[in-house]
């Protein structure tokens, strides 16, 4: 059973009296444990498409099935218990809380799950930040941190809950290519050792290279597709 | 919600100008609340314990004619008792009802004194002297000499007065008056005390003589123009009203009027609206405070748009961001009115011991009222404030956090 199923999704915007179609249809399924990249040009509906399947925006028309269940008919609230528990983001401007430091940053995301002791949250977390190799930066605040290692925070607060699913709009947008090659192996590692599905949406060639399937999207609709091994 | 109040509490000191700022605005609303409070009090309090005691009594017994007649110091409309009982058993009857303490009579009459320049005209008090004691505050007032005592052709006045007269202490006065049958009289009187006090009335109009001596003089035997009846708590004058009314009733005393003491004068029912009214400046006060409290956070809220959109993101619900920010602007609101009331208090203790002076511009009205007035501390108007402070300011955050929580995640991501 696939991951995330999407049947005919489309998505309109209304900009005053005009309607901007962003999706137009599209169909895809995407498989636990998948590493897919988006692509395509400014303004092809790849954040659009992002959105919809992390449970942020609703469609316009079709189906989303996330797990097995669609969730066109859920409200707000239950769209935000569906990203709590199984949905990781990591966004191109890092978006790390500015008052608390990294440790506090990544176990912000478990604490909203609460199943865990302090203790085992501790514990979770310095793991993850050394995996990640933050564990001697745990105590810095965002502002005290570059970007590659903001970005190494978003990543493991992404991670930390062990969604089923990450989303990662552009991550390396704002890093350089040493930098970025940095993130991504450690995303792949996560993908590899953790099985979670990874979904990027990039103009960056460096991410499609760790790509296992390239999904291109041209005026809202997958214009080409690839598989690799 | 240990989380939410460790992030609140954390975006405190994000810009701590602008905390600092609105914890200000709140801060001076709250103090300027517990010191207007405490100042009100004050005014209120002494002015009236002065009207009971000078002019209204608990509880007031007088000749409904009299009423139209009182600033003519009329001696045609007199309390002289009931239809089978003299004044003195009627007031023993009073006394004697339950929950009044004391019954005061007074004889007011005019009266004046002629000097080389002038004739001074004053308003004379025949006063049971020992009640005078024990009800009023008069004895703090006596700089010289004593009271008057019945039996005695003798009189105590104000400094003012005696100025006037150019006359001392344990000096000899004639005073001349209108007895009751409109005969133009004088009689000869030993001043046996000085008054000093605030009150402008004390210390420039009353001249106090004993009670059965005015009555002697004014042919008034067994008559006074007003009784004063002092009840065990004055604000439960109202309960004693039906039984004193039936006994009047019941004994023929139907021409007389009882006033209790907030009915006697319109210058306490003008102070008991003014009190409802401040009542709404608190309020109205602490609203502009939030003014600013609301301005910060709505700036906040647009500052944090990015931060709301991916705490939506992770899963934080529209009534989790609506707690994160109201927990914001209530931290706000407890530092700033805990600062206020405990500011107001100790400016209002400081002010309690050195008084305002009034003086000047009481100068030409005719209220009773002391022209220094002393503000009241008491820890109950503080916590009023600090409860209103926070009650008020804590409520309004919730017009920025729920705009914060209405956000729509995707929009507020794209908002750079």
């Amino acid at each position: 059973m696939a991951l995330v199923k999407l049947v005919g999704l489309k998505k309109t915007y209304q900009q005053g009296k005009i309607a901007v179609p962003a999706l137009r249809g599209i169909d895809m399924e995407i498989e636990s444990g998948e590493f897919t990249t988006i692509f395509g040009p400014s303004g092809s509906g790849k954040t659009t498409l992002l959105n919809m399947i992390g449970c942020l925006d609703k469609s316009t028309a079709g189906e989303i099935i996330f797990d097995g269940h669609s969730i066109n008919n859920l409200n707000n609230k239950e769209l935000a218990e569906i990203r709590r528990h199984n949905l990781g983001f990591i966004f191109q401007s890092y978006n790390l809380i500015p008052v608390l430091t990294a440790f506090e940053n990544v176990e912000f995301a478990i604490r909203l799950i609460d199943k865990h002791s302090k203790k085992e949250r501790r514990e979770k977390v310095m793991s993850l930040l050394e995996e990640v190799g933050l564990g001697d930066l745990a105590s810095r605040r965002p502002n005290e941190l570059s970007g590659g290692q903001k970005q190494r925070v978003a990543v493991a607060r992404a991670l930390i809950k062990e969604p089923k699913l990450v989303l990662a709009d552009e991550p390396t947008a704002n890093l350089d290519s040493e930098t970025s090659q940095e993130v991504l192996e450690i995303m792949q590692k996560m993908n590899k050792e953790l099985n979670t599905t990874f979904i990027f949406s990039t103009h960056d060639p460096q991410v499609m290279e760790y790509a296992n399937r390239l999904i291109e999207i041209k005026d809202g609709m997958i214009s080409r597709e690839q598989r690799r091994d | 919600m240990k989380l939410l109040i460790n992030i609140a509490f954390k975006n405190l000191f994000r810009n701590k100008l602008r905390t600092g700022v609105s914890i200000l605005a709140v801060a001076f609303a709250v103090m300027v609340i517990v010191f207007t409070r405490g100042l009100l009090d004050g005014m209120v309090d002494s002015t009236y314990s002065l009207y009971i005691h000078y002019d209204t009594g608990h509880i007031k017994i007088i000749d409904e004619e009299y009423q139209q007649k009182q600033k003519l110091l009329s001696l045609n409309y007199t309390v002289n008792g009931l239809e089978n009982k003299g004044l003195t058993e009627m007031q023993e009857d009073l006394a004697a009802l339950d929950g009044i303490e004391m019954v005061v009579p007074r004889l007011k009459f005019g009266s004046a004194v002629s000097t080389e320049e002038e004739l001074v005209k004053m308003l004379s008090w025949g006063v049971d002297g020992e009640k005078e004691l024990a009800f009023t505050n008069i004895e703090r007032e006596i700089s010289e000499g004593r009271m008057v005592e019945s039996g005695k052709r003798e009189i105590l006045m104000g400094s003012e007065l005696l100025n006037k007269i150019d006359k001392n202490v344990g000096e000899r006065v004639t005073m001349v008056y209108t007895t009751a049958f409109s005969s133009f009289q004088g009689a000869t009187f030993d001043i046996v005390g000085k008054i000093e006090s605030n009150l402008p009335l004390l210390n420039e109009d009353v001249v106090f003589m004993p009670l059965d001596t005015a009555q002697e003089l004014l042919y008034l035997d067994d008559e006074v123009t007003e009784l004063l009846l002092v009840t065990e708590d004055r604000n439960l004058t109202a309960n004693y009203l039906p039984q004193l009314k039936n006994y009047l009733n019941q004994n023929g005393g139907n021409q007389y009027l009882v006033q209790t003491w907030r009915e006697g004068s319109s210058f306490i029912q003008l102070l008991e609206m003014s009190e409802v009214i401040y009542n709404f400046i608190y309020v109205f006060l602490v609203l502009l405070a939030s003014i600013v409290v609301i301005n910060t956070m709505v700036m906040i809220v647009k500052e944090r748009t990015q931060e709301i959109g991916m705490m939506s993101a992770l899963g934080l619900k529209g009534s989790e961001i609506l707690r994160l920010f109201m927990l914001e602007g209530s931290a706000i609101a407890v530092i700033g009115s805990f600062t206020g009331a405990i500011a107001g208090g100790i400016l209002t203790y400081y002010l309690s011991g050195v008084g305002f002076d009034y003086s000047a511009a009481f100068q030409d009205i005719d209220v009773l009222m002391n022209p220094i007035i002393y503000p009241t501390f008491k820890f109950e108007h503080m916590l009023m404030a600090f409860l209103l402070g926070v009650f008020v300011t804590a409520l309004t955050s919730i017009i920025p956090a729920r705009r914060a929580a209405k956000l729509n995640p995707t929009e507020a991501l794209r908002e750079i």
